[in-house]
This record gives structure tokens, C-alpha cells and sequence, in this order.
């Protein structure tokens, strides 16, 4: 009997038992389409979030208070234990600012308060700084203006509040010259910033800013920055900027340090191509996590392919005794069921790959709206690899493997299995 | 046509069965034999090594001059598909297959192209009178029906032996009746015919009986008044 021939069996037999076919394929489909999707979404969640930190402009340098410490790499984690540390100051990030390699440099506090406008109240987050900030970042106040130098340099009660904030409090109102209080103060809004989007899972558009020196004196009551964005002149001399930020940062700190040990000193420095890699080392232990999450889809998967397989061919194992006394040899019956686990894995494959591509491609639109960011889809070939050897190897040796058993019964043996 | 000798079967196990127990005897071309004896007695275990089925623990069994001895299972596959058609109790039918598609079983293994194996799936349907059935499924027909379809499957590729195993165990007596009068009207047409049965109507439509009694042969021997199925009820 030739293989086009065991291709025709093996096409009578699957078109003849629709349901159980059916089942078959769908198992393989949903092991597959849970890895590609999955793999698929992690890729697309990477790429955003390390894309997003470059594109807020890879020249910049931050600089936080605390020391380098090589076991902390969150920068989250190092923020949250080390915000105790006052050293860092406003005429730090002035001095930062003369350094010859330095464009623009903004000093940050932050801290979380409720908003009230009349009757509306909201928590939200204020933000200290100068209106360097807004240049660094490349934000622009598209209604009012942004608070000034000498706004800052006064402790000015001016905000500008960010879209979504501004949408919250006033509605179709125009927010401009209203007095909002926050933590018992009055301030007068200026201005509101463009539409910004989530980025690395915050809402921009939900910030207030105001002068620093008013968010230190009167909201915060503390005389140190959080942290500093230093903006380089171009990219080529970044390194030396972070070099000599360290040496200004050691003299005006009086700490002595001349081998330049990280560790000793009380602020650290990163460019942000420092703070990218860091963060998209963080992102690798998320892929980890989704991508183990794929592999149990894929093993419960492959045990579904697994169980329907064995079963589907041990409940045949009278029909492969009947083949046999009419004729078939082992070989016949080996390439029929061959030709049957080929077929099924492939075409569950094949749907498998297309609905985890859709699925991702969907997940991505939707993630997308949910967070007012462009997630970018991505087809991960190597989920697709992975999730297809996988169905295909399962499928076929446990489509076989009972198979080979039952052609090796003399027929009458395997007539009568029940 | 078919040669024993001494053949034994024995089933291994804590406490062995022993099936056949030396049994000889020759089987000549169109000859119609009854295999008969009480359950248990071998001659399921008997028909199954005539058959090709099952092989031997001892003993020369011979068909058409090659030992069983001398053949490996591929080969074995070969002559059951050429020289040999079966019929069972239970009829074995594909189930969710048509019985055209049932009837050319046989034939898929055997390298015969594709529209002579229409041709001789309907002619053998014919014979049955199952030419108005050929669409149906094994479900849609009462079981002396589906039992006239394993008999087409079984002569589809004009086989020189027909083994049929209690062909009419599962029918009522008048569907029985017509099995064995196709039976009858095979051998005429030059089919040996070996029926393995327990009923004492239906052995005496064979030409001869061999009685079987706890794996040995306890009788053989022409029938000397046969009854043609078609005068009438077995019962």
C-alpha cells in the first residue's frame, strides 16, 4: 500500500470519527495559541516599557540620594528605602547645571495629597520641580503657560496640572485662574499640560506640578531634593557628564573618595541607557513569569493532546485487529495512524499559531487602550517553535506509540480487546 | 488445501490453558466443514489458526503447501488478504462507514486500483442482495443485514477459503437462514468453507463435521443427509 494510499485511510478514518478529531485538534490548539499569545505579549510589554524610558530622552542622567548599592538594581526598591537620605539639594542641581556637558537640569520632590475644587476632591500626586522639567521631558503646556524661574525662585502658589487632573476638577470649565487648595494652601492654576498617557504603568495626565520650592516649604516641609534630571548636550558625552556630576556631587558632599567607590558615595548617578538595561532586566524576570505561565499551558496541553490520543487509539484497537485480518500489515497500520497524529497535530498547529496571533494581536489593541499607550504587537517566532515541536512531538508519539502497540497484537488478540 | 498436524495451542498463564491438544486433519479444495463441539471445547482457537490469525504453539500447520512456520506476519497479512475472507459472530463493522466503504476494506490492502475496488465492492454486494444498501451505515440495517455485508467484505477479493465463526449466533433464524443459504451457494460457486458453530442445524449444512471435545478431535465424518438452507427454517 503506498503512503498517498495511507493518506486516503487515514483521511476516511479522521473524517469518519468528526468529533473526536475535533477534540483532538483542540487541545493541540489551545496549548499552542496559550504559548504564542503569551510569549507574544511579554515580548510586546518589554519592548513598550524599555522603549518608553528611552524615549523620554536618552541623554538624560538621573541622580538620586543613597549609595550604589550592586544588590539593590530596582530602582523602585532603592527609592522607596533610601528616601531618607537629605542630602541632595536645590544649589546641587544649580552646580550641576554650570557643568560644561550639561544642556538643562530639573530637581524633583514628589509626594501625595488630596485636591479640592469647590465641592471635588481627588488624591493625587504633586510634583516639585522648575520649568527645566517640562524641557526635559519635551511637555508642553497646550492651555496657560508653565510657572517661571522667578515663580520658583518667590515659592509662587501657582500649579499646572496634568490633563487628566485638569478634566477631573473642572470639566468644561476653564481651569485657568481658579484657585484650587491642596494640603490647606491656596494655589492658582496657570496651566494645563498636553495629553500624555500611562507610562511605565502611571498616568501621567493624573500629576500636578508646582515650583519646588513651594512643594518643599509648604507641602512638604523638607529642604532636599528626591531626585535630579541632569540632560546632557548630546549623547557623545554622557559618560563624561556622569564622571564629573560623581566628582562635583563628592566636593560639594565633602565626601573623600578618591578611588571613586560607588558604594561610599551618598547619591547615585545613572544615564538613562544605565536605567533602561536596568529595567529591562527587571522586565526579563516578567517574561520569565508569563513565559512559565505559557509553559503550563503548554504542558496541560500537551497531557490534553496526550489523553485524547491514547484513548482515541486504544478504543480502536478492534478496528486495527479487523484491518489486520482483512490484510493490513503493521506497516499499514503504522502510517495510517501516523498520517492520522500528522494531520491532526498540524492542522491544530496551524489554527493554534493563527489564534494565538490574533490573540496577542487583539490583547495588544486592547492593553493598548486600557493604558493610552502604543503597544507594539509582536509574533514571537520562537514561541511559535517552541509550541508546535512541542504539540507535534506529544502528539505524534502518543498517537504512535499506542498505535504500535496494537499492530504488534496478532489480530485476533486485538479483535477481541474490549 | 489445508494440512494439520499434532497442532496445540496452549495459552500461557500462572495455571496454562491448554486449546488445542493435537489435532491433525486435512481439508481438501471446495469442501464445506463444520467445526463444532461445546464452548470451550477449541474450535474458535482452531479456526483462528486456520485462519491465519493466531499462530500455533506446536505442532505443522500448512496452507496450500507453506507452513505457518516459514512465514513471517507481513506475509501471513498477504494471504489472509488474498486467499482468505472472514466472517464473525459480531459482524466487525466499521462503524460511521458506509457499507460500500466497509466492503472495500479488503481491497485498500491490497493494490488494487481504485475503481476496479468500486467495481468489486458493488459485485459482491450483489451477491449478498445488498445493492439497494450501499450508502447506508452498519446502524441503519437490521443484523442479518450487516451480516451479509461482512460476508461481501469477506469474498470481495475472491478468496479461496471463507472461515465464518458462529456466523449466525446473533440472528434470529430466519436471517440465519439466508446467511447460511449464501454459505451454501459460495461453496457451490467453489469457495471452501470452514463454519465453526454449535448448532446442530446448522453443521448439518456443511458437507462435513468435525467434532471437537476439550481440544481434541472426537469425531469427522461426511455428512450423509445435508439440509439446504434454502428449503427451508433451520428450526
Amino acid at each position: 500500500m503506498s503512503i498517498l494510499y495511507s493518506f486516503k485511510v487515514a483521511w476516511v478514518a479522521l473524517k469518519t470519527n468528526k468529533v473526536r478529531s475535533f477534540l483532538t485538534i483542540l487541545g493541540i490548539v489551545i496549548g499552542i495559541a496559550a504559548v504564542v499569545a503569551m510569549m507574544s505579549l511579554g515580548a510586546g510589554a518589554q519592548h513598550l516599557i524599555v522603549g518608553q524610558i528611552m524615549s523620554m530622552g536618552s541623554n538624560n542622567i538621573f541622580i538620586e540620594p543613597g549609595a550604589f548599592d550592586p544588590k539593590k538594581t530596582s530602582i523602585m526598591e532603592a527609592r522607596m528605602e533610601e528616601a531618607e537620605i537629605k542630602t541632595l539639594k536645590i544649589s546641587d542641581a544649580q552646580a550641576i547645571k554650570n557643568l560644561p556637558e550639561i544642556e538643562e537640569v530639573a530637581p524633583f520632590v514628589i509626594g501625595v495629597e488630596k485636591v479640592i475644587y469647590k465641592d471635588v476632591s481627588k488624591k493625587i500626586t504633586f510634583i516639585g520641580t522648575t520649568p527645566a522639567a517640562h524641557i526635559i521631558e519635551a511637555t508642553e503646556v497646550t492651555l496657560g503657560r508653565d510657572f517661571t524661574d522667578a515663580e520658583v525662585k518667590s515659592q509662587a502658589r501657582v500649579a499646572v496640572l496634568g490633563y487628566k487632573i485638569a478634566q477631573d476638577l473642572f470639566g468644561n470649565e476653564n481651569p485657568i485662574g481658579k484657585i484650587i487648595r491642596i494640603k490647606k494652601t491656596n494655589f492658582r492654576v496657570i496651566g494645563v499640560l498636553e495629553e500624555r498617557g500611562t507610562q511605565t504603568f502611571m498616568n501621567l495626565d493624573d500629576f500636578v506640578y508646582v515650583p519646588v520650592t513651594t512643594a518643599q516649604k509648604l507641602l512638604l516641609g523638607i529642604n532636599h531634593l528626591k531626585w535630579i534630571v541632569a540632560k546632557a548636550k548630546s549623547k557623545d558625552v554622557i559618560d563624561e557628564a556622569v564622571e564629573d556630576i560623581r566628582l562635583l556631587l563628592r566636593e560639594r558632599h565633602n565626601i573623600y573618595n578618591p578611588k571613586g567607590d560607588l558604594t561610599k558615595d551618598d547619591f547615585k548617578v545613572m544615564s538613562q541607557v544605565e536605567a533602561a538595561n536596568i529595567l529591562s532586566s527587571v522586565m526579563g524576570v516578567f517574561t520569565l513569569f508569563l513565559s512559565s505561565i505559557a509553559a503550563i499551558a503548554l504542558v496541560v496541553g500537551g497531557i490534553g493532546i496526550m489523553n485524547i490520543m491514547l484513548v482515541s487509539v486504544t478504543e480502536r484497537t478492534k478496528e486495527i485487529g479487523l484491518r489486520k485480518a482483512v490484510g493490513a500489515r503493521k506497516k499499514d497500520i503504522l502510517y495510517q495512524f501516523l498520517i492520522e497524529a500528522i494531520v491532526l497535530t498540524s492542522v491544530g498547529g496551524v489554527v493554534g499559531i493563527v489564534l494565538g496571533i490574533l490573540g496577542s494581536f487583539f490583547g495588544s489593541l486592547v492593553f493598548g487602550k486600557m493604558l493610552y499607550m502604543q503597544w507594539k504587537f509582536f509574533i514571537s517566532l520562537k514561541a511559535i517553535v517552541l509550541g508546535v515541536g512541542v504539540a507535534v512531538v506529544v502528539g505524534l508519539v502518543f498517537g504512535i506509540y499506542p498505535a504500535r502497540k496494537a499492530s504488534q497484537l496478532s489480530p485476533i488478540e486485538a479483535l477481541r480487546y474490549e | 488445501m489445508i494440512e494439520a498436524k499434532d497442532i496445540k495451542k496452549i495459552y500461557p498463564g500462572i495455571v496454562p490453558t491448554v486449546a488445542l491438544d493435537g489435532v491433525s486433519f486435512v481439508i481438501k479444495e471446495g469442501e464445506f466443514v463444520a467445526i463444532v463441539g461445546p464452548s470451550g471445547s477449541g474450535k474458535s482457537t482452531l479456526m483462528h489458526i486456520m485462519g491465519f490469525l493466531d499462530r500455533p504453539t506446536s505442532g505443522v500447520y500448512k496452507f496450500r503447501g507453506k507452513s505457518i512456520d516459514e512465514l513471517d506476519d507481513d506475509q501471513l497479512a498477504r494471504i489472509r488478504n488474498k486467499e482468505m475472507g472472514f466472517v464473525f459472530q459480531s459482524f466487525n463493522l466499521l462503524p460511521r462507514t458506509t457499507v460500500l466503504d466497509n466492503v472495500k476494506l479488503p481491497l485498500l490492502y491490497s493494490g488494487i486500483a481504485r475503481e476496479q475496488q468500486d467495481r468489486m465492492a458493488r459485485e459482491a454486494l450483489e451477491k449478498v442482495g445488498l445493492s439497494h444498501r450501499l450508502f447506508h451505515y452498519p446502524n441503519q440495517l437490521s443484523g442479518g443485514e450487516q451480516q451479509r455485508v461482512a460476508i461481501a467484505r469477506a469474498i470481495v477479493n475472491h478468496p479461496s477459503v471463507i472461515f465464518a465463526d458462529e456466523p449466525t449466533g446473533n440472528l434470529d433464524s430466519k436471517s440465519g437462514q439466508q446467511i447460511m443459504d449464501i454459505l451454501q451457494n459460495l461453496n457451490d460457486q467453489g469457495h471452501t468453507i470452514i463454519l465453526v458453530t454449535h448448532e446442530k442445524y446448522t453443521a448439518q449444512m456443511a458437507k462435513r463435521i468435525i467434532q471437537l471435545k476439550d481440544g481434541r478431535i472426537v469425531d469427522d465424518q461426511i455428512v450423509a443427509c445435508r439440509r439446504l438452507a434454502k428449503d427451508g427454517l433451520i428450526k
